[in-house]
């Protein structure tokens, strides 16, 4: 039928909510709401970077923003593939806390080039946002200091993310696991054809300058780094996706 | 992410970007995709890229195209050819963008009367403050009200 709506393809994305966050051994998430932070992997991260000197990690309660932050690199939802691949299949995502990056590099110099957010995060963060946390959320900085020089020069920021994606990558590993019908929120969402309506193309500009303006896609895990290639390594060409991929995390901001 | 704190887009704005979301929920529009397309240094790449997403637009048989941009200033000028060549494709196009009273096109042309303002602070500026100057679900209603009308105007020329 010419005229019929026709769908393409399935996501569905099943919501965890963390409503306690708190200091803990080893990094861990319960279905029920429990999730704890620990610092034990933070050194070996760093270590495995050539050009990170140092991570640190803080739990940042809703609301308790009175505080030093140096520039915002990104904030990321931790988001894990359950079934399928970004775009199709299942994604588990957690409500309730985000991961904000940070970095400055060791002399001081804060990791961006034209502006920058470093001051007082009650002042530098623009809450309730579809890219920021709301009035109810927890934030966990993941605070990257760089070598000398190296937050304005690619290979520094693109060693940031790669870090902090490794960091969420250990609650993602347990978050897969979740039982799906104990989520809290569940959205289902469908690329669909509509014959006979008006088509309509999005385009979206993303940065790729170079340095720290880059903009990564096709990660292995949704909003994720490991596997992801850079639009600056593919010449800034125009690549389609697809309604699904999009909204299932398939850009990853590095800067 | 794009040039200015308080446009650029984090990963979660991606994940949960209202654009798509108006888009797509709309029952009176066969959303095609999203092309992604950089924002390379150079001038000459920066008119190559843009052009090259406007042959897109126009090999899809795009009937319109909603174009946003992360970041201004030097952006602006990829955006603005973007623009163009989608325009003179015949293709009615409108969009968002940051532009306040700092960051006016450094670029113009005639292609750019459907393109929202993005910014939400006070005195039109930059701010620092991440999120703040983000499109929300109202900028992106406006931009599609915006592209819907030009489709419109576009079919009545045409005598359809």
């Amino acid at each position: 039928m010419a005229d019929e709506v026709k769908d393409l393809r399935r996501l569905v994305i099943k919501a965890f909510h963390m409503t306690e966050v708190g200091w803990g051994e080893h990094n861990d998430i319960t279905v029920d709401g429990q999730m704890t932070v620990s610092k034990e992997m933070i050194e070996k991260l760093a270590a495995e970077e050539e050009y990170l000197e140092k991570i640190d990690i803080q739990i940042i309660k809703p609301g308790d923003h009175d505080r030093w932050t140096n520039t915002i690199m990104d904030i990321i939802p931790i988001s894990t593939k359950v079934l399928g691949r970004i775009g199709d299949g299942i994604t588990h995502t957690i409500t309730g806390v985000y991961v904000m990056l940070t970095g400055v590099d060791v002399n001081g110099k804060q990791c961006h080039e034209f502006g920058s957010s470093e001051g007082n995060l009650k002042e530098q963060l623009y809450l309730n946002r579809a890219g920021t946390p709301g009035d109810d959320d927890y934030i966990i900085s993941f605070d990257v200091t760089l070598a000398a020089g190296m937050g304005q020069e690619r290979p520094g920021p693109t060693a940031a993310h790669r870090a902090c994606d490794k960091f969420i990558q250990s609650y993602r590993d347990k978050l897969k696991k979740f039982k799906g019908e104990k989520c809290t929120e569940r959205h289902e969402y469908h690329d669909i054809v509509r014959p006979g309506k008006k088509r309509v193309l999005i385009i979206k500009q993303v940065a790729g300058q170079g340095a720290m303006y880059d903009t990564h896609f096709f990660a292995d895990e949704p909003s994720g780094v490991e596997g992801g290639r850079s639009i600056i390594d593919m010449g800034n060409m125009p690549i389609m996706v697809t309604p699904n991929e999009y909204r299932d995390g398939i850009i990853r901001s590095m800067q | 992410m794009g040039i200015g704190p308080s446009t650029k887009e984090t990963s979660l704005h991606h994940f949960r970007d209202p654009l798509l979301e108006v888009v797509a929920e709309d029952t009176d529009i066969d959303l095609m995709g999203i092309l992604l397309v950089g924002t390379p240094d150079g001038n000459k790449e920066k008119m190559l890229v843009g052009t090259r997403a406007a042959v897109w637009a126009e090999a899809m048989r795009a009937d319109g195209v909603i174009i946003s941009s992360d970041g201004w200033g030097n952006s602006d000028v990829d955006y603005t050819n973007t623009c163009e060549q989608i325009g003179i494709r015949g293709i009615p196009v409108t969009g968002l963008n940051f532009s306040g009273t700092v960051a006016k096109f450094v670029v113009e042309n005639d292609y750019l009367d459907g393109i929202v303002d993005i910014n939400k602070s006070v005195d039109g500026t930059e701010t620092n403050v991440v999120g703040e100057n983000n499109m929300v679900r109202l900028d992106c209603l406006k931009a599609k009200a915006l592209l819907k009308l030009k489709m419109r105007q576009k079919e009545r020329q045409e005598g359809r």
